[in-house]
């Protein structure tokens, strides 16, 4: 034999690399509440095996699988077993998403409806008989609110208020706000604005934005993913021959666009990838190499437990957000357990989903509680929404939190803006 | 990204430095490409079972001096006190074990056999003497349908030693429930089910009632219990009517995932900072120092540090790698002692015998500095099983060498200054 054969003999997502150690099992939050999904080795590479020699193999429990990714994390052997297993569901499940499905993972349609009603759809949607409507019907947990939808989105705003003086500043980024941003919590973008707008930056818009399409994968719907990622990518590319970096302020989503896309949808991101990041990721490397400088508020206070998204840790950027929260002198700083909150976007929304969804997120809900931080810090907005209905603590985004605690003037001081 | 002291490696040997580190004030980072070989742990800890000519030993301190002179060992300046030192480390973090490093005591392994060992975590069967047994009547007791515990072959081996054992299994409603998927019934489940369903009481209900008129003076059980905290695994031992303790499962290990959890909690309460699921894939060096490393996910991202460790383990962790020519450290290339590119010389056929390969790893200077091209490499240390000169197998150390180098190279750092 020779070096090229055991080299180059490689399949895809490292599957012959699994080496049946079990130590994925160890970290699956599904098996460990319940018995019916067979767990990431065996519906990951175990399963493959079998599957690459007749589909018959395929188990409909596969759509179990969170896609937390806290598999591949703990892999020793850098098998991507989330992958394997998404991408199993993607060539052989024959489930047809339901209506309820394609309602929850139309989160661009949904906010587009439901954002001009905002003032009835919020509380309309917080009604007992609503809700026992969306339970009994639409199969939406009874226990789930919606959050609530913004009756003046982002995008509204940012043109009316902000966009004007964006071209004033001398540097340039776009802004990939996502759907919750837009329909649900402009807050965030506002702070967001606020903050960049402060170092110097100014912010654009995408030509055209598309929900990320992480909703449409999970249920079932990857070809309408593909479209809607593909005009994401066309907007990027437009932006980034400008020498825009583009940020987001959701790990979900710069996780989906920078390797999801690629890996399960068969979109070619290569020429955009590099130039999609985090804003946490973006100011600690412009803050480290000097170029930009952060004044913080006195008085600011808070203590804050940082939650590590799955799909943050899965990118490995936990530090980012971890070490620009701890440059804040008011931060009184806590890591939590790095644990899934069990709401993985819309999974929790289901009813069928409801009990597993809460039985994984205990061990965090628990460590919360034992706690009582002013504030929970995460990156990601499911795991918000799912942390504020379990323990009742609010949560933020760090670029949030980094917007309360910023002395605006003495940072437009130091950075010329 | 900079840090004080930036870990490669996030099993034992890299977080006993991590912790060690981090208590003296140090900016730590430990990056760990997946979970580590602790997942496989006995429950107990080795020093140093047997010589070099495979006699038991009974004190690993006076025995460590008749070794070659190649040991690791060999490079630690006062073996006493820094044993005592990982115990302490061990303690702390809320490990608590028996054992010191003046007298082996006995271990059971999962197969039945009895091996020579130094800490045992608190709640694992040992024997002072293998000479004498401390039972005369034992009970073998495993939840029915949990492969992973050979009850037959544990009988057997204590049989051979003159004690009477009988074989009895148990179940619980809730544990029968885990077997309508027959591959998740692997012990962190069970643990899981048991200790979050409040069912410590029940199994051990179960267990006196097929021990009670056995007579019996140790029940022993498969190490399934105890992985959110010790006190489960405690608590378990005192609800069973005779004296009860633990037996070492096949992988995953119960034990050394806690043990792996606890460390890292302590590592993360003292403001360390852990880079999951990221593996280092370049070093920059200069002269005779590295300057920074990069990781597989931080595209783009230097990780500098006054000083760095690697301890990413050997073969099974892939801290080490062997391909058709050549054996290899595969993070930073540093030297490795295997000079021949005969491969037929690094294996012998007979697989008992004492491997080649065993002995392979990174060479060091007697400060543990890794060379490159023959010439130490001043900030870069290794520590652990990547260390080149012993066969961990053949002479039982391995968790003596990690946790040993590991904090001498610790003293070595800090005596630096």
């Amino acid at each position: 034999m020779t070096t090229s054969t055991q080299t180059q003999n490689m399949s895809a997502n490292n599957f012959e690399q699994c080496l049946k150690c079990s130590i994925c099992t160890v970290y699956c939050p599904v098996s460990a509440v319940t018995p019916l999904y067979p767990g990431p080795k065996q519906a990951g590479p175990d399963g493959e095996r079998y599957r690459l020699k007749n589909k018959d193999f395929f188990n409909e429990a596969l759509k179990m699988c969170l896609n937390c990714k806290r598999c591949e994390v703990a892999c020793p052997s850098g098998v991507n077993i989330g992958d394997i297993i998404q991408a199993a569901r993607i060539k052989y499940s024959t489930h047809r998403p339901s209506l309820r499905d394609m309602m929850l993972a139309n989160t661009d349609f949904v906010g587009t409806m439901a954002s001009p009603f905002a003032s009835i759809a919020n509380p309309v949607l917080k009604l007992k008989p609503v809700k026992a409507v969306l339970h009994g019907v639409m199969a939406i947990d009874k226990h789930r609110t919606f959050p609530d939808y913004t009756n003046r989105k982002f995008e509204s705003w940012f043109k009316k208020e902000a966009a004007a003086h964006q071209a004033h500043y001398e540097k340039q980024v776009s802004y990939f706000h996502g759907c919750y941003v837009n329909y649900n919590y402009p807050q965030l973008g506002k702070d967001f604005v606020k903050v960049m707008n402060a170092v110097g930056y100014g912010v654009n818009l995408l030509e055209k934005e598309k929900c990320c399409g992480v909703a449409l994968i999970a249920n079932g719907m990857p070809k309408q993913a593909r479209r809607q990622g593909e005009v994401n990518m066309a907007s990027m590319r437009k932006a980034i021959a400008q020498g825009h970096q583009v940020l987001t302020t959701s790990s979900t989503c710069t996780f989906t666009m920078r390797d999801e896309y690629a890996h399960l949808l068969g979109i070619d991101n290569h020429d955009v990838r590099d130039s999609i990041t985090l804003a946490t990721r973006f100011l600690f490397q412009l803050l480290e190499s000097g170029e930009i400088k952060l004044a913080f508020k006195n008085d600011f206070h808070k203590r804050v437990a940082y939650h590590s998204a799955c799909h943050m840790e899965r990118m490995g950027w936990v530090p980012y957000s971890t070490r620009l929260l701890r440059m804040i002198p008011g931060i009184d700083f806590v890591m939590l357990e790095s644990q899934c909150c069990g709401i993985s976007g819309t999974y929790g929304f289901k009813k069928e989903n409801y009990e597993r969804s809460q039985a994984i997120g205990k061990g965090l809900f628990d460590q919360i509680k034992e706690l009582t931080p002013d504030c929970v810090a995460t990156d990601c907005e499911t795991c918000k929404w799912q942390i504020e209905m379990s323990t009742g603590v609010t949560v933020e985004n760090p670029i949030s939190i980094i917007a309360q605690a910023l002395d605006v003037e003495e940072t437009r001081r130091l950075n010329n803006a | 990204m900079k840090f004080d002291i930036i870990i490669i490696g996030g099993g034992l040997s890299g977080l006993t430095a991590g912790i060690a580190l981090a208590q003296a004030g140090r900016d730590v980072a430990v990056i760990s490409a997946g979970q580590s070989t602790l997942h496989f742990s006995s429950g107990s800890l080795d020093l140093l079972g047997c010589d070099n000519n495979g006699n038991i030993v009974n004190n690993p301190l006076n025995a460590i001096a008749s070794l070659n002179a190649s040991h690791p060992y060999k490079k630690v300046s006062n073996v006493e006190s820094i044993a005592q030192e990982a115990k302490q480390l061990l303690t702390e973090a809320g490990i608590t074990t028996t054992g010191d490093a003046t007298a082996n005591h006995w271990r059971i392994t999962p197969i039945g056999a009895l091996k020579p060992t130094w800490l045992s975590v608190d709640g694992m069967a040992t024997m002072q003497d293998a000479g004498t047994m401390p039972w005369k009547r034992v009970a073998l007791v495993n939840i029915i349908n949990y492969l992973d515990f050979p009850t037959k072959l544990i009988a057997a081996g204590l049989r051979n030693r003159g004690i009477e054992v009988d074989i009895k299994a148990v179940t619980l409603r809730e544990l029968n429930e885990l077997r309508k998927s027959p591959s998740e019934m692997r012990s962190t489940n069970i643990a899981k089910v048991l200790e979050r369903n409040n069912l410590l009481q029940g199994l051990a209900d179960a267990i006196n009632q097929v021990t009670v008129d056995g007579n019996y003076d140790m029940v022993l059980l498969p190490a399934v219990m105890g992985i959110d905290s010790c006190s489960a695994a405690s608590t378990m031992l005192n609800l069973i009517a005779p004296e009860a303790s633990y037996v070492a499962t096949l992988p995953p290990s119960v034990p050394g995932v806690r043990m792996q959890t606890l460390l890292r909690k302590r590592f993360a309460a003292l403001d360390g900072t852990f880079l999951t699921g990221d593996q280092v894939i370049e070093g920059n060096f200069q002269g005779n120092k590295l300057n920074s490393v990069k990781t597989a996910k931080l595209e783009g991202e230097r990780l500098e540090a006054d000083n760095f460790i690697l301890a990413t383990g050997s073969f099974m962790s892939r801290g080490l790698v062997a391909d058709y020519n050549h054996v290899y450290e595969p993070a930073l290339g540093v030297d490795v002692d295997s000079n021949s590119l005969d491969r037929t010389t690094w294996a012998q056929l007979n697989v008992t015998s004492a491997q080649p390969y065993m002995e392979m790893g990174v060479t060091t200077d007697t400060k543990l500095h890794c060379l490159l091209g023959g010439k130490p490499v001043s900030n870069l240390y290794a520590a652990g099983s990547i260390l080149s000169g012993h066969n961990s197998i053949k002479l039982s150390d391995a968790a003596g060498v990690d946790m040993l180098t590991a904090l001498q190279v610790t003293h070595n750092i800090l005596n630096q200054q």
